[in-house]
């Protein structure tokens, strides 16, 4: 093969490399660099420049205050209570439309789909009517004399409750619903012939084989809401701190980028123990019910 | 008994997928409402005005914050998508492919870990927070998807189109044009809307990485709830919620024909 041809072909192969390179660098210096900057300040003295004599551990030693592990703790609580709830909320809706529905089924799954779309402050935003002292839920109670004053709803947790399950509703309802549809309906009518009540047939046939989809709808609604930055701030009153809000203020308001690294650090890890444990205990649950059959 | 026992459940489940659906839509409802009421501050309903819709034209903050989104989003959406198609069509064929896994990292973090990265970053460098610092942080976001799908895609395509292509005498560049870009087309579209939806939509990230200067639209909203509502929220809340339907639709009603489409030709 002459010369030419070879320099040639290999300049392509340059060529082509250094094409594909500016995606992987762009990834690199803002994804994997800046993590490894987290990672360093967490362990850097404060004011003092990059050097071996500057790492100490003494941010991760103030996490022996137990205010920390309250705020972690409060975090996980939320995060579990809205995926919970999320399922609860989403199974019935996404079986509905994947199994049941016919000629409505793709305007419900439009209609389900669409809020995803809306920008997320506009929907938080919509809460505050329904929530408000003045609000229609109040509104409502009031007219119907259940009760006599006013409740407070908004800068509750409660209100941060419900207005996570609103918003992460979608991220639930959209993984069961496709795994229903993909769902082989002659099983249910195998069962029902062979004389399982719809229960039974619910619980031991369609439950389990839906299992994946509620697994991977949890961990969607899950692991975004436990660092969740927007709801808490503005429907929780802001007196009770998360971890996103924790966060937040080490970095803008206080300005102590060591500790809030520290911080980052130690709730990540948290976050990634949390979720293995729960993803081994769905295992365990699948492993369970199929063979309970 | 029995019969009873089906009836209930026969209504049930359509009652409480009624339900669902009443609590996604009631508070979207109150706010188009209410976007319409002739109050300042209260919640309760005071008689018909179109005049928020009219201060919300007139909003000069409005304005600035729209353009700012669309400038990061536009920039963003170009950006990812360009080193996206560059790296699937030029890495997937060498060594780089096998670190393909490292675009998902974006989609595997928590937001509030980017946000966080990114501004120590940013302060480490000294760069000034703004527009450059948005889109460089919306272009990441973009990335995240933009790799995944466009490779899905051109993972499915037959590999022997390029091969012919090539072997009929195309140059790679023409085989590139000419035949694969176009098959890519529609992931490239779809791609390409959801990273620009998602940079309009982000707040968190804009949060940390904008500072002054770079007001983007969700950054106008919160800072107009903490201040207290104005009605003009409610009129822009209205407005994008519009166009999000608007946008959703025409997305569901272009993949529909396409599925049309594909059911005729094969």
């Amino acid at each position: 093969m002459n010369i030419v041809a070879r320099i040639k072909s290999a300049c392509m192969r340059e060529s082509s490399f250094f094409m594909a390179l500016p995606a992987f660098i762009w990834q690199l210096i803002f994804l994997y660099v800046p993590l490894i900057f987290v990672i360093v300040a967490s362990f850097m003295k404060v004011d003092e420049k990059l050097s071996l004599g500057a790492l100490t551990l003494e941010h991760y030693a103030s996490f022996t205050d137990p205010l920390y592990w309250v705020v972690i703790g409060r975090s996980l609580l939320l995060a579990m209570c809205a995926a919970i709830a999320c399922g609860i909320m989403a199974y019935p809706v996404a079986y509905y439309i994947a199994l049941r529905a016919t000629r409505w089924k793709n305007v419900l799954l439009f209609f389900l789909i669409l809020p995803f779309w809306i920008n997320l402050l506009v929907q938080v935003y919509a809460w505050f009517f329904v929530l408000e002292k003045n609000g229609l839920v109040n509104t409502v109670l009031l007219k119907l004399g259940i009760i006599a004053e006013p409740l407070r709803l908004l800068n509750t947790p409660f209100a941060i409750f419900i207005v996570m399950l609103y918003c992460y509703l979608p991220f639930m309802a959209m993984p069961i619903y496709s795994i229903l549809e993909r769902f082989n309906q002659r099983l249910i009518e195998a069962s029902l012939d062979l004389g399982a009540t719809p229960w039974q047939t619910f619980m031991r046939v369609t439950l389990p084989m839906s299992l994946p989809g509620l697994k991977t709808g949890f961990f969607l609604v899950f692991v975004p809401s436990f660092g969740e930055f927007v709801i808490p701030v503005l429907t929780g009153g802001g007196k009770k701190l998360f971890v996103g809000s924790m966060i937040s203020l080490y970095y803008l308001d206080a300005g102590d980028t060591q500790l809030g690294a520290a911080f980052t650090m130690l709730s990540g890890v948290v976050l990634l123990i949390v979720s293995l444990f729960l993803n081994w205990l769905f295992k365990r649950i699948v492993r369970v019910s199929a063979g309970g059959q | 008994m029995m019969k009873k026992q089906a009836l209930a459940r026969g209504f049930g489940l359509p009652i409480s997928v009624g339900l669902v659906y009443f609590f996604l839509y009631i508070p979207i409802i109150v706010v188009i409402v209410f976007s319409f009421n002739d109050a300042h501050y209260a919640y309760v309903w005071r008689g018909f005005t179109t005049r928020w819709y009219y201060e919300l034209w007139h909003s000069a903050e409005v304005w600035d914050a729209l353009t700012n989104s669309l400038i990061v989003a536009c920039s963003a959406v170009v950006l990812s998508l360009t080193m996206g198609v560059l790296v699937v069509w030029h890495g997937s064929h060498t060594a780089l492919a096998r670190l393909f896994p490292l675009f998902y990292g974006t989609l595997a973090a928590p937001e509030i870990v980017l946000a966080v990265g990114l501004l120590t970053l940013f302060s480490a460098l000294d760069v000034e927070l703004g527009f450059t610092s948005l889109i460089a942080a919306h272009t990441l976001l973009g990335l995240g998807y933009v790799v995944p799908m466009v490779h899905a895609r051109f993972s499915n395509l037959d590999k022997t189109l390029t091969e012919a292509s090539l072997d009929l005498g195309a140059t790679r560049g023409q085989t590139f044009f000419k035949v694969i870009l176009p098959l890519l087309f529609p992931s490239l579209f779809a791609a390409g809307l959801l990273v620009f939806i998602i940079s309009l939509d982000d707040f968190l990230i804009s949060f940390f990485c904008s500072g002054a200067t770079a007001q983007t639209l969700p950054m106008y909203i919160f800072s107009m709830i903490r201040a207290g509502s104005t009605p003009v929220v409610n009129a822009l809340s209205t407005v994008m919620l519009v166009v999000s339907s608007i946008f959703v639709l025409g997305f569901s009603w272009i993949q529909v024909r396409r599925m049309g489409m594909r059911g005729v030709r094969l």
